[in-house]
């Protein structure tokens, strides 16, 4: 059998001349997004061997200006590195901290160097500030029930946000009714998005497994597990002694039982935004990317049109889905919504050969960690220290408590090497529900943020209710979820926050 | 001294790394690609390109041209069900001929995208799980009012103007960097400042710690992490072997010319140097001095043939046999630590130097970069920014 005529770039992921052509041709071009759709840069060597050779292609083929001639966001660490090797780091590096600045875009000032030259209309009927999932879903939605014209607004590329940073999780375990029906609806939508956008998510459903360390913790999962079995989840609490036949690398002796949800399972969350992005302009919708949205006109208390970087577009209704940047979205129309913005990191390490069915989560600490289709460990970590802002830098405390806390608990993956880390925000409300529907005294101006960290794995279902709540239907989510709840104090509690 | 090869005995000599072992002995192919998987061997041979991961005593994906040959080690090949030499999923290759677009596979139909979901999974990953359980070894934390990463002739001429406040940190056992493998680079030390070999820095972080200093730097000696609280920093790091986008490059007995020069075994008589300018010549001389039959290749190949290579065909459709092709680009910046920090850095044609002015500061405030890193002629831009670095 000879060996076929590839040239390939990138030899880590075996990406080739016309993997790269094809990526261009789909309107992949920016460096971000060639990287995310062929994959060349995410293997052990990072880029450093197939960056250069890329864009030399994506040059001499003019798919890029010189002034977004730039390297992708490098990540840590430089060379893959052992969780062991940072586990060990000194408490001056994971103790009292100072607040640091964010990341600046690698591009410099201004407007995106690959912003569309292509005007924008004067007029739509509904203007999307955010092209994360929701925003993307919502179009989709609401242009196939033919809601007029819909221009979605994406400040960077596509994947850029929270929605390009997750990973990948998906669960219907939840403590709050709808919640569970809402990831119930999500998790079956993805199961067929592949015949319904034409393009692969791979949904693979290997469980997810909640550890309780102590009583109060078991507690809450034996409530949630109840209230699941109650809407048709097959959720059981199991003893260590199970939850290790599950995953037997697990240090049994660290938890004292586990809610398990088999039919949970992980993403690859990229091919969702593409996916959703494509389908809503073969609808007719309009997806912006690199479009920055710096006003939100109002007037005798109703929207009236969103000003951009590209002119100004008149909306009868406008939707805020910036996830973490909803707060200052919202502030353009003079509105303040109570959502933080907080950081949150994520490592994925070298790829191994499948051995992690579920996705694992410690309560506890917020640890959690799967093994993607590309065979990664991706692993994230909350930090109850972390200040709130908008910084999606990576920092080493989190490798050195990310390090610690899986190395205690899965001592087998201490020698395994981490390849990448990075950080994205999550969008957190008082009560860790989402912000949905009206504002108060800004007629159509809709809010749909406040997903802490979890709206990717939603957006299926909220995306559909939504656009059939703005064609008309009734949907009490829209009305119990409303930005007024905060007023009149009816929070609604979601304990199940992990990361 | 013996090592041990997929249970096959293998002789190294002292100081051998694993690949300069492998390729003393003729074994070429070190591991399978991950999708189609080809056959792949070195090729930057200075930790960079990932083409030669296998298992190590036990220890997945570690780069056979980064560790030393032991008496006894047990080195496994990753990634070859049935063997790598003949993996039965080289088919792959052959099937998918213009490559497989996973994103689009089988999206037509729920049942065929299920078993596509299957196989893929039980594809994927390069090495098992590791079988040891190292303990968490104690790293520590240093403070430092300038540190220099990278010592070859930037970061060295950088150490020597800055001084006794500066820690220079080189991942090799010795300083001079790139210039070693043309016998040169010892002429000049690092002056009065600190340093610290066999360290690589692997990040470089704005300091989030209540430590006083701007950045915070994880330095990997063997297998702990030294966190340095610093200053400001310096980036020399140099750069990086590229190979060349042509059918075939990928194939074992492609290597990248500084990677030829600093292995401490031939891998044949003859070798065709890929590459123009400056870059070629000085490689081709070092190459033949190291006893190659040299013969010069200017302009991208068509393609290479074998596996091992042992043909190449040129732009201009003459076909050359060799032992062995070399690729002699310039090394690409780099930039990584500088850019991961935040700094700036620019596609020039050749690489994404990082941008500095004049004192060879870069975007960052704290943050400097010097040399090949930057662009730059080594010894100036890194006198400069060691200056610079202590104003």
């Amino acid at each position: 059998m000879p060996l076929s005529e590839k040239a390939i770039v990138c030899a880590c992921e075996d990406v080739s001349v016309h993997d790269i052509d094809d990526a261009i041709a789909h309107g992949f071009a920016d460096i971000e997004s060639l990287k995310r759709y062929t994959g060349l840069g995410t293997g052990p060597c990072q880029g450093k061997s197939c960056e250069v050779g890329a864009m030399r292609i994506c040059a001499q083929r003019r798919a890029v200006p010189p002034e977004a001639q730039v390297p992708f966001r490098a990540r840590p660490p430089l060379v893959p590195t052992s969780l062991a090797a940072y586990s060990g780091l000194p408490g001056q590096v994971t103790g009292p901290r100072i607040t640091t600045a964010g990341l600046r875009p690698t591009w410099g000032k201004g407007p995106h160097p690959l912003q569309p030259q292509t005007p924008l209309p004067d007029r739509v009927d509904v203007a999307i500030i955010g092209g994360g999932i929701m925003g993307l879903a919502l179009a989709w939605n609401l242009a196939g029930r033919g809601a007029g014209r819909i221009l979605v607004l994406e400040r960077g590329y596509l994947c850029e946000g929270a929605s390009g940073r997750n990973g990948g999780g998906v669960r219907a375990q939840w403590t709050t009714p709808t919640l569970i029906e809402l990831a119930k609806e999500s998790i079956e939508f993805m199961g067929r998005f592949a015949q319904e956008l034409g393009i692969n998510v791979w949904l693979r459903k290997g469980g997810y497994l909640f550890l309780a360390h102590d009583q109060e913790t078991l507690n809450r999962i034996e409530y949630g597990a109840d209230l699941q079995k109650r809407y048709g989840l097959p959720t059981r609490v199991i003893g260590p002694g199970e939850a290790g036949e599950i995953v037997p690398q697990l240090d049994t002796s660290k938890f004292i039982a586990a809610s398990w949800n088999p039919e949970d399972g992980v993403v690859f969350p990229w091919p969702f935004l593409w996916g959703y992005a494509d389908g809503a302009r073969k609808r007719g919708a309009l997806v912006e990317p690199f479009t920055r949205a710096s006003g939100i006109e109002v007037s005798e208390g109703r929207v009236r049109a969103v000003q951009t970087d590209r002119g100004r577009v008149a909306a009868d209704r406008v939707v805020i889905a910036a996830g973490a940047w909803s707060p200052s979205v919202a502030r353009l129309a003079g509105v303040e919504l109570p959502n933080v913005p907080y950081r949150h990191e994520i490592v994925s390490s070298e790829p191994l050969k499948p051995f992690l069915g579920p996705l694992v989560s410690m309560l506890g600490t917020g640890l959690y960690f799967s093994q993607s289709m590309r065979g990664e460990i991706v692993g994230g970590m909350g930090d109850p220290d972390e200040p709130p802002g908008l910084n999606q830098a990576s920092s080493l405390r989190f490798m050195a408590r990310y390090g610690r806390a899986l190395g205690e608990l899965v001592p087998q993956v201490r020698a395994v090497k981490l390849l990448r880390q990075w950080a994205g925000c999550y969008d957190v409300t008082p009560d860790h529900s989402p912000v949905l529907g009206e504002t108060p005294g800004v007629a159509g101006l809709l809010q749909m943020s406040g997903f802490v960290g979890h709206g990717f794995m939603m957006a299926p279902a909220v995306g559909r209710r939504m656009a059939e709540w703005m064609g008309g239907s009734k949907d009490e989510i829209f009305e119990r979820y409303s930005l007024r709840r905060f007023a009149e104090g009816r929070l609604i509690q979601e304990t199940f926050i992990i990361g | 001294m013996r090592i041990s090869l997929d249970g096959q005995d293998i002789e190294a000599q002292e100081g051998d790394t694993i690949a300069a072992a492998l390729l003393r002995a003729r074994i070429t192919t070190f591991t399978r690609s991950i999708k189609y998987h080809r056959p792949r061997g070195p090729f930057c041979l200075a930790g960079s390109c990932g083409q030669c991961l296998m298992r190590v005593d036990g220890v997945p994906s570690l780069p056979a041209c980064r560790v030393k040959a032991q008496e006894g080690m047990v080195c496994e090949r990753q990634n070859g069900p049935l063997g790598v030499e003949k993996d039965l999923f080289r088919a792959a290759d052959f099937l998918f001929r213009d490559g497989l677009d996973h994103h689009h596979l089988l999206t037509g139909s729920r049942l065929l995208g299920r078993v596509a979901l299957e196989v893929a999974r039980r594809l994927a990953g390069l090495g098992e799980l590791p079988a040891q359980v190292p303990a968490p070894d104690r790293g520590e934390l240093r403070v430092v009012e300038v540190a220099i990463v990278g010592g070859g002739p930037a970061g060295l001429a950088a150490a020597r103007a800055a001084g006794a406040r500066a820690l220079l940190i080189e991942r090799e056992a010795r300083t001079g960097g790139a210039e070693l493998l043309f016998g040169a680079g010892q002429e000049h030390g690092a002056g009065q400042a600190g340093l610290l070999l066999d360290a690589e820095c692997v990040g470089l972080y704005a300091n989030d710690t209540t430590v006083p200093g701007n950045t915070l730097l994880a330095v990997r000696l063997r297998d702990r992490i030294l966190a340095i609280v610093a200053g400001r920093a310096i980036v020399a790091t140099g750069g990086v072997s590229q190979p060349l986008p042509f059918p075939g490059v990928d194939r074992p007995g492609v290597y990248a010319a500084r990677g030829l020069l600093g292995l401490g075994a031939s891998v044949g008589r003859k070798l065709a140097v890929v590459g123009d300018g400056d870059e070629q010549q000085r490689c081709a001389e070092a190459l033949s001095k190291r006893g190659y039959e040299i013969v010069l290749v200017n302009g991208v190949p068509r393609r290479a043939l074998g596996n091992p290579v042992k043909a190449l065909d040129t732009a201009d459709g003459t076909r050359i046999r060799c032992d062995a092709v070399a690729i002699a680009l310039p090394p690409a910046p780099l930039h990584e630590l500088a850019s991961c920090a935040g700094a700036k850095a620019r596609f020039d044609g050749k690489g994404f130097p990082v941008e500095t002015d004049d004192e060879g500061r870069t975007s960052v405030p704290w943050l400097f970069a010097a040399g090949t890193a930057a662009g730059k002629p080594a010894v100036p831009s890194g006198e400069i920014a060691g200056r610079a670095a202590c104003r």
